[in-house]
């Protein structure tokens, strides 16, 4: 069957909506980054196995849906149910056949499996009460959990593929981009720019080949959004894709990849495939003259290479170096030509945009910030995991409605967004609205949606070094502020946290960071310095605090730290000193022990093997 | 109007006049530049060839640089070098069939004559009118050679 | 053609020239380290950058490398703001711990006041600047036989693996590009060595002098539809075979009308 008509797209629809009606029960099984790496394919695996054998009235084989992220990643495996809306976290194998007798084939919850608020110990039944997910808003994620990955068919029973029939057939390229620019979608992939302005240059232009291009290398570490959405909704990528390359007049697409996700490279291939065999994809889509042919590309590795000229660069099969951009890409991108490049979270926004149309989107997040905004929420937060909310959501709300609050009820001290080369914002912070602007305000970025809390115990001159760090050796090395500038600058940040600082060093490594913020070449370099510049600009008291004083009050620096037995509340069981591994302590049983300062090599383990508190950090 | 450089051994003296004329209309930072014409020995008695380039129709210095150093002046007729661009692979110099792409060791420089930009210095110094810058349909040499 | 103000001279410029090629044909001296003709410009040294603004601009101000900014109308520039000097002045300074021993480093860092680096100079420093000429030269040329490998810091210049390049012809264009002379090579008789790779040279049937590579003229022969006799003997030798024919000619040619 071919699609040719928005009737025959309602049609085949009803027949799914039909189909799905049959299955009385459905086991939605996560399939995300998160939950395949604790189990979830054996455990999808033995749901099929055991339905096999059971026979149980509406359920099959087919009850059992590989989905995309359910996103509350810190809980997995995570398996939910439905119709009923109940979530299952950290499930085992051993508990599959205790959720088939009691939800599948009966109507029971599982109270043992269920989530329980951390504070009150209240087991919350139903995931949409959960607060991780209450007070999310879900756009780009919102097939996510709901649907198998790999069928075209469970993408349009929920409405795919509607946007993509009603702008080919119903819409002029230029009603398309209009829809767009009113909808206000900027760029998820870091910089914000705006989507529909992108679109409608590229279209001005004069060419007769264009390209629409897809960046999914996703190098910010710990950043896991566009992945999710490639492996767990390939289709609405496509679908994006689809409508971009309409509008601005191309026939060839080009999906970027990072190198880890082989995953993504499968799904979106299966689906590429898929929506080529209904005429979606390929040659006269729907019937029409419009052709497109998307096809991907696995990405080489580096972080630099998610920047934009570089990208285009390795997709020519060149070396994957950025390029200057006095002459931009919508002019000459890809091969020289006009060239269209969003972010895979962009592209996911605009099926929706055109189905529901540029007010419904910008009746969504905040003014100029329409629309919602997906992070991976990580680091010292209670609750890690995926998550999408409106723009103009503010920092407060997403830690801790969303992420729970602080693990260990510790205090708050940071959250870092914007990837390696964002910036961390403080306590004063938490009330700021997220969206592009205020953010870059404020000194940090949105980026593609890295956001890392980060509590009391972590020390900020560490942070700054270790990003600095990341970049130094991410660095394509092409222009010299980027390849020394930034290397210098780490070795500044060692200095200090080593306590070799000058107080003088803060000042040079502003005017050094200066120097390359206006002279590097690419994007990497002139957010390279961020790391530095804003933790010095929000903790520069503990900068000093390790230049002049010589301590680092996080504990992080072992330069600065020592650690010491407290003789009052030791009791000398000598669970330490087997467990220092250069024998640095020394004392005898039920004697208060003692730790040789000289052969400390500062690893913690002493701290960690002492179930008295008795060694503490200095 | 269709400039040629005319030649005629059989005026030429053997003065290396124009030798010296080249040189020093092609120094540079106040040195020298190597000379790009020759007055050799052309076999017989009091009988000298200044050899020159001859600016190719198809010329093969121009052929060989792969970096396209080699071009031909719109408005002298001259085969160009660029020294900019020039990266010194020697490629010219050992692919001239007539040995005009020299090197210059002096500058650390390829060179060949590039007709003084429409004036050529050699001509002008030359006492006995065996070179020769003028207004010409077809040279006599070119197609014995 | 397009006007532009550079340094407050009003000048003219062709469309698509890039603003490097119109400063220094005004004679200013704008360093530029990484900028070669035979290729295209690369903007890794960021020394060449200056300053660029507009009467439109509101008094907003831009720092580009004019090796790859192109011209454009009513473009106001200034190559030597404080500003200007102030980040060549930090460039240098980074260049300077990169390569403290390197003479055109040093000399240009000294024309910006800078006699050491204000920074920890990296050890076992050696003279490349990783401008990347060598390599881009390499590829103008056909053969790409070495290239710039690692990232970041541990970025350098080398063949495959490190090994003798199999693409390369020992036509030296990299060592002769090469603007610190980092990249050497040794010529002893007939025998080239350069990365490594050991190559026979030509040599002049007559006087026996080398000339380029057996396999630099076997390429261009091949590729270039050069003559394979015209490699036979130097130039030199070229010279006088040329002025022995021209001799024979002229002879025959004065015999002919004495009679
Ligand atoms: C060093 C660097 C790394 C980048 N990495 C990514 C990335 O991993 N994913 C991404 O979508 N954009 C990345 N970008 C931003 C892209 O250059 C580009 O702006 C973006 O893909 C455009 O899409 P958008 O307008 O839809 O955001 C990076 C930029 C820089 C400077
Ligand atoms: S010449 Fe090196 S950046 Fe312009």
């Amino acid at each position: 069957m071919r699609i040719e008509s928005e009737k025959q797209l309602r049609d085949y629809r009803k027949k799914l909506i039909e189909a799905d009606k049959k299955l009385v029960k459905k086991i939605m099984v996560c399939h995300g980054p998160g939950c395949l790496a604790s189990g979830a394919e054996k455990i999808s695996a033995e749901f099929e196995k055991q339905l096999k054998k059971k026979r149980i009235k509406g359920v099959s084989i087919e009850s059992v849906k590989k989905t995309g992220c359910h996103s509350f990643c810190e809980k997995s495996p995570l398996v939910a149910i439905e119709p009923a809306q109940v979530l299952y976290t950290r499930v085992q194998i051993r508990d599959v056949a205790e959720i088939i007798e009691k939800s599948v084939k009966g109507d029971d919850v599982i109270e043992r499996l269920v989530y329980h608020d951390p504070k009150t110990d209240e087991a919350i039944e139903k995931y949409p009460d959960i607060p991780f997910y209450k007070h999310q808003t879900r756009i780009a994620l919102r097939n996510l959990g709901k649907i198998n990955a790999c069928d075209i068919d469970d993408y349009i029973r929920v409405g795919g593929y509607d946007a993509a029939v009603k702008a080919v057939l119903h819409m002029t390229p230029d009603e398309v981009i209009d829809e767009v620019k009113k909808a206000n979608l900027r760029g998820r992939g870091g910089g914000g720019f705006p989507a529909g302005r992108k679109w409608e240059s590229c279209r001005k232009i004069e060419a007769d080949v264009r390209y629409v291009v897809c960046n999914g290398d996703e190098g910010d570490p710990g950043a896991f959004m566009d992945r999710a959405i490639m492996e767990g909704d390939p289709h609405t990528v496509l679908e994006g894709m689809i409508i971009a390359a309409y509008a601005i007049g191309a026939k060839d697409g080009y999906i970027y990849v990072r190198e880890e996700y082989p995953l993504a490279v499968i799904n979106l291939q299966k689906a590429i495939e898929q929506a080529e065999a209904i005429g979606l994809l390929g040659d006269n889509i729907m019937g029409t003259s419009f052709s497109l042919r998307i096809h991907i590309n696995r990405g080489a590795g580096a972080f630099v290479c998610g920047e934009s000229s570089a990208l285009m660069m390795s997709v020519a099969g060149h070396v994957g170096e950025p390029r200057a951009k006095y002459i931009r890409s919508v002019q000459k991108g890809l091969y020289d030509q006009p060239t269209v490049l969003n972010n895979v979270e962009t592209y996911s926004n605009v099926p929706m945009i055109i189905s529901n149309g540029a007010d419904w989107f910008t009746s969504i997040g905040a003014p100029k910030n329409s629309g919602t905004k997906a992070f991976s929420l990580v680091g010292k937060v209670r609750h890690t995991g995926l998550i999408e909310v409106p723009m103009g959501t503010t920092l407060r709300t997403i830690i801790y409605d969303i992420g729970g609050g602080i693990q260990k009820d510790r205090q708050f001290k940071a959250v870092q967004t914007g990837g390696p080369s964002g910036g961390c914002l403080a306590e004063q912070h938490l009330d700021l609205s997220v969206d592009f602007d205020t953010l870059t305000a404020h000194g940090s970025m949105m980026g593609s949606g890295g956001m890392i809390v980060m509590d009391e115990r972590t020390c900020m001159v560490d942070v700054a070094k270790y990003f600095l760090s990341f970049l130094v050796s991410e660095s394509c090395g092409k222009c010299i502020p980027c390849r020394e500038g930034l290397y210098q600058l780490y070795k500044l940040a060692i200095a200090i946290s080593e306590g070799r600082g000058k107080e003088e060093d803060i000042a040079r490594m502003e005017r050094l960071s200066d120097h390359v913020v206006v002279g590097s070449l690419c994007g990497l370099g002139k957010s390279g310095p961020n790391p530095f510049l804003s933790t010095v600009a929000n903790f520069r008291d503990e900068y000093l605090a390790h230049i002049v004083d010589h301590k680092c009050s996080a504990g992080v620096c072992k330069e600065l730290i020592k650690f010491e037995v407290i003789t009052e509340k030791c009791d000398g069981c000598m669970a330490c000193i087997s467990a220092c591994a250069v024998n640095a302590i020394t004392g005898k049983k039920k004697q208060p022990h003692i730790i040789n300062q000289e052969l400390c090599t500062k690893c913690g383990a002493c701290v960690a093997a002492c179930n008295r508190d008795a060694i503490a950090v200095f | 109007m269709n400039y040629r450089f005319v030649v005629k051994p059989e005026l030429c003296i053997g003065c290396r006049t124009c030798e010296l004329a080249c040189s020093f209309a092609h120094a540079r930072n106040g040195k020298q530049g190597r000379t790009r014409i020759f007055a050799l020995d052309g076999g017989f008695k009091d009988l000298f060839v200044p050899v020159t380039c001859l600016q190719c129709e198809d010329a093969a210095c121009a052929k060989s640089c792969l970096v396209n150093a080699i071009t031909r002046n719109p408005e002298t007729g001259a085969m160009d070098l660029d020294h900019e661009k020039c990266v010194r692979c020697m490629a010219c110099v050992a692919a001239c069939p007539f040995g005009c792409s020299l090197i210059d060791e002096q500058h650390e420089l390829v060179v060949k004559c590039d007709l003084c930009g429409g004036d050529p210095a050699c001509a002008k110094f030359c006492p006995t009118k065996a070179l020769e810058y003028k207004p010409v349909t077809v040279t006599a040499l070119r197609p014995a050679i | 053609m397009v006007s532009l103000t550079i340094n407050g001279k009003v000048v003219r410029a062709e469309e698509g020239e890039y603003l490097l090629a119109v400063i220094r044909r005004m004679g200013i001296d704008v360093p530029a380290l990484c900028q070669h003709e035979a290729v295209e410009p690369y903007g890794g040294c960021r020394l060449c950058m200056v300053e660029i603004t507009k009467d439109s601009w509101d008094g907003w101000k831009k720092y580009v490398t004019s090796c790859l900014y192109p011209v454009e109308q009513d473009l106001i520039v200034t190559t030597h703001s404080d500003k200007v000097n102030d980040l060549r002045r930090g460039i240098l300074d980074l260049f300077l711990a990169r390569n403290p021993e390197t003479p055109l480093i040093q000399k240009l860092a000294a024309d910006y006041g800078l006699t050491r680096t204000s920074y920890e100079a990296i050890p076992e420093p050696n003279d490349c600047i990783l401008c990347s000429i060598c390599t881009r030269v390499c590829d103008a040329m056909g053969f790409s036989a070495i290239s710039m490998v690692n990232r970041g810091h541990g970025k350098e210049v080398a063949p495959p693996l490190h090994q003798a390049p199999p693409d390369c012809v020992g036509c030296l264009a990299c060592a002769q590009a090469c603007p610190t002379n980092y990249i050497t090579y040794e010529d002893v008789g007939n025998r080239r060595t350069i990365w490594n790779k050991q190559f026979e040279l030509l040599v002049c049937d007559k006087t026996g002098r080398p000339t380029i590579t057996k396999e630099f003229a076997d390429y261009l022969i091949k590729n270039r539809e050069i003559p394979e006799d015209y490699f036979r003997i130097d130039d030199a030798s070229h010279r006088e075979e040329l002025a022995d024919k021209m001799g024979r000619i002229t002879r025959w040619s004065v015999t002919e009308e004495a009679k």
